[in-house]
């Protein structure tokens, strides 16, 4: 990375990403999580279908 | 990361590049421990076809009893996402991203879905199969999810593969690109073989819960194959035109894709050769180990070992392409090679039958992996070298699109055909049906013989695009 970004007032450190790009990854996070939660629903059901609650 | 391991990891590369055949893969730009590392998500990729068109196929059929046309169904539902590789790659090709990635986003989201569809598998599977309490619900329940599950894993796998190798692609100077194609290659081939035995060792005392385990590990490892061989390989290309600037128009797939078949000549011809030379060299793919046992009346033991057999000619070919093409060979010209040494390795398991020999057979096995592996090296290389910076993600996704679905589409009609022809003259059976069904893909590769001509006489018109054959067509 090029020292100018050092300089950069837009850039928040540690990270050295600006607003936006930490924007971006965060909302690859909650597509994750969301996609897991209803993944992980669909499984939950699954098994409960074979064997409810391990009864 | 620690003093011990840095060196503990110079030395395994310095160890490569003395032992592995593709270390002149490697120069300043991308080092060998980088490649390999990148060449994970292939495992991974590989590991998924096999958990999904053999093991899972045999523990579904044998362990839980489920009829074998849903087994089938499910089993084929991952090609239906083979076409919109092409589309995949596209988007990958004009991704704006803040960040500047255009490929990593699509390999996550790849992962995440072959995670996904792992995560749930093993329970679809099991309320499909109607143990436990899902014999009280509606067979539909374990239906959906079954399909469910099984299209998350094949879109995750197309999407995995096609923009990871756009990824390598973009990576590799064009002089490296053959060595990477087969080292890509090779990576499948082992991560199929090493995940096949572990899958079967693991499954040897089936129970439900082992089952559950097994495939919840395979999610595990595929996140874990995928982060190792993405972490911090593509470079950042901090958005065009600053922070502000309003978004690219992008081209549309339509644009894209007429500038894409008029900007090279031969497009379309060469992705027709490819479906048609992929579809002679995988008609055979589920009829040979029981031509061999029931025709040459060979033992389980050794009908598996053909299945290595066909799998060393396959890596030889692999390895021979790449020494070639890295010296500057046309690699039409080889594919081409592939697709006539293909004649009479066919031939030769054809003759087996009558001479009942069962070393015509192998050499046969054996020669028609070679000739598969130099046409696939060969098409794909020629992919890579012709594709457009800018369009490299559809140039890939395209011929892995018509590659996936002639494989898929091939593999179903060669099964079917010995099918039908074994019961329409049952006198010549069992022999006639197989042989049939190779006839045929002598046929086809004699088609992609002559269709491939043209491309070969375009290059060899500019002999200095010939000289220079891994050298980029065009910008």
């Amino acid at each position: 990375m090029a020292d100018d970004t050092r300089d950069d007032p837009n850039r928040v450190w540690p990270t050295g990403l600006t607003i936006r790009e930490a924007e971006e990854l965060h909302k690859h996070v909650i597509d994750g999580a969301r996609i897991f939660f209803v993944i992980a629903v669909f499984a939950h059901f699954l098994a409960y279908v074979y064997s409810p609650w391990l009864h | 990361m620690n003093r011990v391991s840095t060196s503990l990891m110079r030395s395994w590369a310095r160890a490569g590049t003395r032992f592995l055949p593709f270390a002149d893969a490697a120069t300043e730009d991308l080092p060998l421990a980088r490649l390999l590392r990148l060449s994970l998500f292939q495992v991974s990729v590989g590991m998924a076809l096999v958990l999904l068109v053999g093991t899972l196929n045999r523990v579904m059929i044998v362990e839980l009893n489920v009829p074998a046309w849903i087994v089938g169904f499910m089993v084929s539902l991952p090609i239906i996402f083979a076409p919109f590789r092409a589309l995949i790659g596209f988007q990958s090709d004009v991704h704006t991203s803040r960040l500047g990635w255009k490929r990593v986003p699509f390999i996550w989201k790849g992962t995440m879905l072959q995670f996904g569809g792992f995560a749930m598998m093993p329970m679809a599977l099991l309320v499909l199969s109607g143990g436990g309490n899902a014999a009280q619900w509606s067979p539909w329940v374990g239906w959906v999810g079954g399909g469910v599950a099984f299209l998350l894993v094949g879109a995750g796998m197309h999407m995995i593969q096609t923009v990871g190798l756009a990824l390598a692609c973009d990576l590799a100077a064009p002089e490296q690109q053959p060595r990477v194609v087969g080292l890509m290659y090779v990576m499948l081939l082992m991560g199929m073989i090493v995940s096949a035995l572990i899958f079967g060792t693991l499954l040897v005392d089936f129970t439900p819960a082992l089952l559950i385990s097994v495939i919840q590990g395979a999610a595990v490892a595929t996140m874990f194959f995928n982060l190792i061989a993405l972490w911090k390989q593509e470079a950042r290309r901090p958005s065009r035109g600053g922070e502000d600037a309003p978004p690219e128009r992008a081209p549309t797939f339509r644009d894209a894709w007429h500038s894409f078949s008029a900007g090279e000549p031969g497009a379309v011809r060469r992705l027709v050769s490819v479906g048609v030379g992929t579809m002679a060299f995988s008609m055979e793919d589920i009829l040979l180990e029981p031509y061999g046992g029931k025709v040459l009346h060979l033992t389980v033991a050794s009908t598996t070992k053909l299945t290595a057999t066909f799998a060393l000619g396959g890596l030889l070919g692999f390895g021979l392409a790449s020494r070639v093409l890295s010296r500057g060979a046309d690699p039409y010209g080889l594919a081409r090679r592939g697709a006539m040494m293909g004649v009479p390795a066919f031939l030769l398991v054809i003759l087996a039958a009558p001479f009942d020999s069962a070393l015509l057979f192998a050499l046969g096995t054996l020669a028609i992996g070679f000739a598969a592996g130099l046409f696939a090296h060969g098409t794909l290389t020629a992919t890579m070298n012709s594709a457009p910076i800018a369009q490299r993600g559809l140039a890939l996704g395209t011929w892995g699109a018509v590659q996936a679905s002639a494989a898929g589409v091939a593999i179903a009609f060669g099964g079917a055909m010995h099918d039908v022809i074994n019961g329409a003259v049952p006198q010549y059976a069992p022999a006639f049906g197989y042989t049939s069904v190779y006839s045929l893909e002598v046929v086809l590769l004699v088609a992609t013989i002559v269709a491939m001509s043209p491309l070969l006489r375009r290059s060899k018109a500019a002999p200095e695009v010939t000289l220079s054959a891994s050298a980029p067509a065009l910008p």
